[in-house]
């Protein structure tokens, strides 16, 4: 267990419209009862890692309320247990936030006064099941600075690939390049954003950056000191993927629906936790008809729904056929609705009859509270 | 300390013989129930949600389980800082220590833990009925009738009523006297087991009953009796509500199928009064593409691939390629191989149908698996025992693991 290893979890910038307009990238719902932050948290509460703050960015009233008292993952604690980090209002109003490091300095106070000696660092929105245990035990007994996770992905297009921070290694492998969504990629280890050091190193990379007016975790920490720091890679071989646009937003939503993944992804040594809601078991009617779908409690369903993810307390009614689509938390689609390639988001209200159909590489998004 | 002014005593003691194989290893309160709760959520939900915030849940047979199942009380938001849920199991003290010989006997046991609280009110459940109901109106009518004690009841079928405990009340709802089981009825009006009583009243009857030797120690044996007896003022409190007591197989099975019906006997998907639960963390239900579920509830954690008719699934259940569940309640964790057909049965948690068997499907005269608790045609297979491929279970059926 790790008890002598705190988290830091950033949330990203990435912007999705219109499902991040009212809340973090962090916070949007996956998988049907999930934030995409329950990943983070969960496998670092399952490495006994039990003090664990979220720097946020202006948008965290629904992380703020998805984590609360951090008591889903096991972490109201005494000491530690999982922190809301929002940033100080003045950096906000002077707009003197304008990278990760400047959100790290807002929590140097945190840092210092949290006994772990090291530190688990999340950058990313990244959809993983990773055993950190075993991470940090590598890093700790490496002669490593820096650790960071990686996938590689083998076959990936270059489109893809620009999307991740690439890394290249030399013959021991020792981090050689690192390439922040370069156009063309060389390489094809993807960074998971997930870094292990120790926290002395991490205050005093802090420090040094923001003196300098460095404002990149990455670009200007990592990089710039990459002769001097000895920073190597930890392969990680499972299922990963950033949700940093609607269309990966989508597809990572519909990759639940693959029963390898999804017993990858939730497996039971190693679960993943989220904030309950006290709803009661899904109820299907007479005349559902359900296939190759990812229900969620609450849901009532007396229509057609295939190859869909449903969230909590989804209406589908008599008539309506929903296809190909993800559906947020209490939306309602009425009596003989039409639905092919949506992404709701809570709340939406389609009425009788309506047609709403996207596309597979342009998924139909709809805002919160929408009533068509 | 500030006093409390109602204080809740649940009775979880109970067995549940009745229920053959499914309380061997756990007490009734803590059968699994509705799809993801267990039957005590029912009275815990009630409380909170009718602002009673102190919570005794008296245990005694088989209570591992149950304790473990309450712990502190969150899941009910009944971790209080003064109040909150507590299990309580029967102690040793320095003069004595015994278990609980009776409903009132377990009250008695425990007067030094109300005495903490100094409530006005007791208000006194019991673990093995389904229903929603306001305790708070009824402390309400209690309070403003001025009463010693009042008594919950509810219109049972004229039929039925020899069944149940009769309270005869005249117009202004008072009770005038208490019949168990009457041969005769003169009225319909069952008692629910549910009793509010005034504090130092019930202290003073539950002490008294202590020095009689011939008591049975029992609040509708005894107590109840007693109390009118002294002309104690009693009222009764009419509950109109759906209320069950799933005190044997085939009416546990009944209570289930009512969560189903269309519009449902009773409603468990009510947002204004939500029952609450331990949860598994458990992710959504997964339909596979040629799985079929018409008039049922699945929950978090299954994965359907056959076919789901008429049923309530509990979480983690799978159904495989090929099978057919009909009329069945199938609890938490239990794996149904390819090609199964199921039909009213009470499957138990972590229970293994092996692929090709037939449960519940055929019938025999001469049936070697027959159960006097199995009534009804059900079949019950307990939790963790295994059913073989391809054997053929006869209805009527009771399973026990090996």
């Amino acid at each position: 267990m790790k008890t002598n290893t705190m988290g830091v979890i950033l949330t990203s910038e990435d912007k999705i419209p219109p499902i991040t307009d009212i809340r973090a990238n962090a916070a949007l719902p996956i998988a049907g009862r999930y934030r995409i932050i329950d990943f983070a948290v969960s496998n670092m509460a399952n490495a006994g890692v039990t003090n664990i703050g979220v720097v946020t960015e202006s948008n965290y009233s629904s992380l703020m309320d998805h984590i609360k008292s951090g008591k889903p993952w096991d972490l109201d604690r005494k000491n530690g247990g999982l922190n809301v980090l929002p940033p100080s209002l003045e950096q906000m109003s002077l707009g003197s936030i304008k990278g990760n490091i400047d959100m790290l300095a807002g929590i140097r106070d945190y840092l210092k006064r949290s006994p772990q000696t090291y530190v688990i660092l999340s950058l990313g929105n990244m959809v993983y099941n990773i055993d950190f245990n075993d991470v940090v035990d590598k890093h700790v007994g490496s002669q490593s600075d820096v650790t960071v996770v990686y996938k590689n992905i083998k076959g990936a297009e270059d489109e893809e690939l620009s999307r991740f921070t690439l890394l290249d290694f030399d013959a021991d492998g020792k981090v050689s390049d690192i390439e922040v969504q370069p156009y063309y990629p060389k390489t094809t280890n993807a960074s998971m954003e997930l870094y292990v050091m120790e926290k002395a190193l991490l205050e005093s990379i802090i420090d040094e950056c923001s003196a300098r007016g460095d404002r990149d975790f990455v670009k200007d920490a990592l990089v710039k000191k990459m002769l001097g720091l000895r920073i190597y890679g930890y392969e990680y071989k499972g299922y990963m993927d950033k949700i940093d646009s609607m269309k990966s937003y989508y597809r990572n939503n519909m990759k639940f629906l693959d029963k390898e993944i999804r017993e990858e992804l939730f497996n039971r040594n190693n679960p993943i936790y989220t904030k309950t809601k006290d709803q009661s078991p899904t109820k299907y009617g007479e005349e559902a008809v359900v296939e190759n779908s990812f229900v969620s409690d609450g849901c009532t369903i007396d229509g057609t729904v295939i190859n869909c993810v449903l969230a909590r307390g989804v209406v589908v009614k008599k008539g309506a056929t929903v296809k190909n689509s993800i559906i947020m938390q209490d939306s309602v689609i009425d009596v003989d609705v039409d639905l092919d390639h949506v992404v709701f988001d809570k709340e939406v209200y389609v009425t009788k009859g309506r047609k709403l159909i996207g596309q597979e590489s342009y998924p139909l998004a709809i805002s919160k509270g929408t009533r068509i | 300390m500030v006093s409390k002014d109602c204080v809740a005593m649940i009775l979880a003691g109970g067995q549940g013989s009745r229920l053959g194989a499914l309380t061997k290893n756990v007490a009734k309160p803590a059968v699994p129930f509705g799809g993801k709760y267990r039957i005590i959520d029912f009275p815990l939900s009630n409380c909170v949600h009718s602002g009673i915030d102190t919570v005794g849940v008296l245990t005694q047979y088989q209570p591992l389980e149950l304790n473990t199942y309450i712990g502190n009380g969150n899941p009910w938001d009944l971790d209080r800082s003064h109040g909150g849920a507590y299990v309580l199991p029967p102690y040793q003290s320095a003069k004595a220590g015994e278990w609980y010989k009776g409903t009132a006997n377990a009250i008695y046991q425990n007067l030094s833990f109300l005495d903490g609280f100094n409530p006005n009110h007791v208000i006194i459940l019991s673990g093995d009925h389904i229903y929603k109901m306001n305790y708070r109106e009824m402390l309400k009518a209690h309070k403003a009738s001025g009463a010693a004690a009042t008594i919950a009841v509810m219109p049972v079928p004229w039929e039925e009523a020899s069944r149940f405990g009769i309270m005869n009340v005249d117009e202004e709802g008072t009770i005038v006297e208490f019949e168990e089981k009457p041969a005769n009825p003169k009225s319909n009006l069952a008692s629910m087991g549910i009793y509010i009583f005034d504090y130092k009243a019930l202290k003073r009857y539950l002490e008294d009953d202590e020095r009689d030797p011939e008591s049975d120690n029992d609040f509708g044996k005894n107590i109840i009796p007693t109390m009118l007896g002294n002309g104690e003022k009693m009222m009764s409190y009419k509950f109109e509500g759906y209320w069950k007591d799933v005190g044997t197989i085939q009416s546990l099975w009944e209570a289930n199928m009512d969560l189903i019906d269309n519009p449902p006997k009773f409603d468990i998907n009510d947002r204004q009064w939500p029952i609450y639960s331990r949860n598994m963390a458990l992710a959504p239900h997964y339909v596979g593409k040629n799985a079929k579920i018409v008039n049922s509830t699945v929950t978090e954690g299954c994965s359907i691939y056959g076919e789901v008719n008429h049923s309530v699934i509990f979480g983690a259940v799978d159904v495989g390629e090929g099978s057919v569940v009909r009329d069945s309640v199938i609890m938490p964790g239990a794996k149904i191989g390819d090609n199964v057909t199921i039909e009213k049965c009470v499957i138990g948690a972590d229970a293994v149908i092996e692929s090709g068997a037939k449960v519940g499907v055929t019938e025999t005269e001469d049936n070697k698996y027959a159960s006097k608790y199995c009534t009804h045609g059900i079949v019950l297979v307990e939790g963790g025992a295994t059913v073989l491929a391809n054997s053929d279970i006869p209805k009527g059926s009771m399973i026990e693991q090996e």
